[in-house]
């Protein structure tokens, strides 16, 4: 094994056991359900790499597992930006900043998924998904909403960012409808 | 100068449309005996370049470096520029884009552009994350979304902004089922639908029914595009490329303006008819991405044939059929023929260069038409490309 495999190795451990930690359920994190039953062939998976070994955003992931919903910010023009970056569109320059984002919005529009689901959302179909206005801020964010039956869905229904966890220990986020 | 070269389609031929118990290659194959049979003057060796529309071979076919594939199956030897396009839903047109931008610069004088698409596969769903890579994979496909939810929510903003109805959306099914049920190519040739049916048609995403969806399809196409100094060679009606357009600006959701305003069409558009020097009332036909019923309505406003709010409206008054102000889609368009993505775009060129040379059946054909607008939207309407032809002859 060579040095860097085995600062590899350590920090896979360093990461396993923190998931541990994260899977003993800090009330703020529905059970898991929303991905895939099992982790999927990398070139299958949806889902956003987390591994500081393979993104530069690890800390979008890292802030969510502790509750917060974050993006970048461009440091000289202020510019809000989704999905987090790190190199601003505007001036080219690699000045970011993490910010925090509301953690509540509305329904924008909306719509269920009740066929045609790719591997790994098939089974749990109908998906409710939309577009939600976050509170007090530019953003409209795509997600899915969790809470409530498409049929019983409006467009203006408040909503909360809600940390999940997927089944290989990894952190995303939906939408809760507020009741 | 070279500026001045002109451009036209002299040809082209399609597979059958649907779904095929064919490969990708097989119908590469297919694609080639069309294209020879359209255009009886081709010689193989004439052909200096290929460009090949093909948005997800490595997915639905796990193949990439097509390229040089097609060529194989298609027994030619291209020796200027061999290149793949992948412009998602817009792949064929973008192949067209480039043989004609080649041979207007001067760097080809005869080019084919092909389009295959195999999406029938056995495993769907595989086939459908392979449609939701397309879109922004890891923020928005990851919580679900695929090109039905999304245009389910431009719908819905759309119904809820300008009163559109699920009935003026099934008049757009309907029209387009039926040119396509007299195209013997297209996936629904001979099967009818009429607007009481699609309007039972089991929900895919709520508001669209499966008849506002455009389908799986697997399907292939050729076309044949030359300088002007070597039309006479092919054909007696080329169709001349007299301007184009295009446009791209976002891709995550959270970064489109607007779901119902699709203003990246309406300046693709809008350079296209600058270029050619004509407007949208010279226009006898379009082929629009009619990928789902509110799509081409949407695109009816943002073109300019009708006011932003009236596109439901004007499909449901036959404004856009036979006998209307403009014929779109007289091919059938994606809802009718399927929308075998790499495809699509070169379907659409071939029903631009029947129409003219009166070769389409008679249900279908539009009367005496000389300008022709050709349109692809890909993913989520992030891009626009839009051609314009005019009928030579």
């Amino acid at each position: 094994m060579t040095a860097m495999a085995e600062v590899t190795e350590r920090k896979a451990q360093k990461n396993r056991k923190r998931r541990a930690a994260a899977s003993t359920a800090p009330p703020s994190t529905s059970p898991p359900a929303t991905g895939p039953p099992e982790r999927l062939p990398y070139l299958l998976d949806l889902y956003p790499v987390e591994s500081s070994t393979q993104t530069r955003l690890t800390p979008f992931f890292e802030a969510l597992q502790r509750g917060r919903f974050t993006t970048t910010r461009c440091r000289k023009d202020g510019k809000l930006l989704w999905p987090p970056r790190v190199v601003c569109p505007i001036c080219h320059t690699a000045e970011l900043e993490w910010v925090d984002l509301p953690s509540t919005g509305r329904i924008y529009a909306f719509s269920a998924i009740l066929a045609g689901a790719p591997v790994g959302q098939e089974g749990d179909l109908p998906r409710v998904v939309g577009l939600v206005e976050m509170d007090g801020s530019p953003l409209r964010l795509f997600g899915r909403l969790l809470g409530i039956d498409w049929r019983e869905c409006r467009i203006g229904l408040p909503v909360r960012v809600e940390p999940i966890t997927l089944p290989d220990g990894r952190t995303f986020y939906a939408f809760r409808v507020i009741r | 100068m070279s500026e001045n070269r002109q451009v036209a389609v002299v040809g082209g031929g399609l597979t059958k449309f649907g779904v095929r118990a064919a490969t990708w290659a097989e119908l590469a194959q297919e694609a080639g005996e069309a294209l020879f049979r359209s255009v009886p003057a081709l010689e193989a060796s004439a052909v200096d370049s290929l460009f090949v529309g093909a948005a997800e071979p490595e997915r639905f076919a796990f193949q990439s470096h097509v390229a040089p594939l097609v060529a194989e199956q298609m027994g030619l030897a291209p020796h200027r520029i061999v290149q793949r396009n992948e412009l998602a839903c817009a792949s064929g047109q973008s192949a067209i884009r480039s043989a004609y931008a080649a041979i207007r610069a001067g760097l080809s004088d005869v080019a084919v552009a092909v389009g295959v698409e195999k999406m029938n596969i056995p495993s769907l769903a595989e086939a459908n994350s392979a449609m939701a890579c397309v879109l922004d994979r890891p923020w928005d496909a990851a919580h679900g979304l695929t090109a039905p939810p999304f245009f389910a929510m431009v719908a819905q903003r759309h119904m809820l902004e300008h009163g559109t109805t699920e009935e003026q959306l099934a008049a757009v099914s309907e029209k387009n089922h039926r040119f396509a049920n007299a195209n013997p190519v297209a996936q629904f040739y001979e099967k009818k639908f009429d607007r009481e049916k699609l309007l039972r048609l089991p929900l895919i995403a709520p508001p669209l029914r499966l008849g506002d969806c455009s389908s799986m399809t697997d399907g292939a196409g050729a076309v044949l595009l030359v300088t002007q100094d070597r039309v006479r060679d092919y054909t007696d009606t080329p169709a001349w490329i007299r301007g184009s357009g295009q446009y791209a600006d976002f891709h995550n959701l959270a970064n489109m303006e607007s779901l119902t305003d699709w203003t990246g069409l309406t300046r693709a558009s809008r350079e296209a008819f600058r270029s050619a020097g004509i407007g949208p009332k010279d226009l006898d036909f379009a082929e629009l991405h009619d990928c789902f019923t509110i799509s081409e309505l949407i695109e009816y406003e943002a073109i300019g044939f009708c006011a932003k709010g009236e596109g439901g409206k004007y499909a449901a008054d036959g404004r856009t059929d036979i006998g209307g102000e403009i014929v779109v889609n007289p091919r059938g368009g994606l809802l009718g023929c399927g929308h075998p993505l790499g495809a699509t775009g070169i379907a659409q060129a071939v029903e631009v260069s029947q129409q003219f040379a009166h070769q389409v059946e008679a249900s279908r054909q539009v009367p005496d038409p000389e300008w022709a607008m050709v349109h692809n939207l890909s993913g989520s309407a992030n891009v626009h490309s839009v051609m314009i032809y005019q009928r030579g002859g």
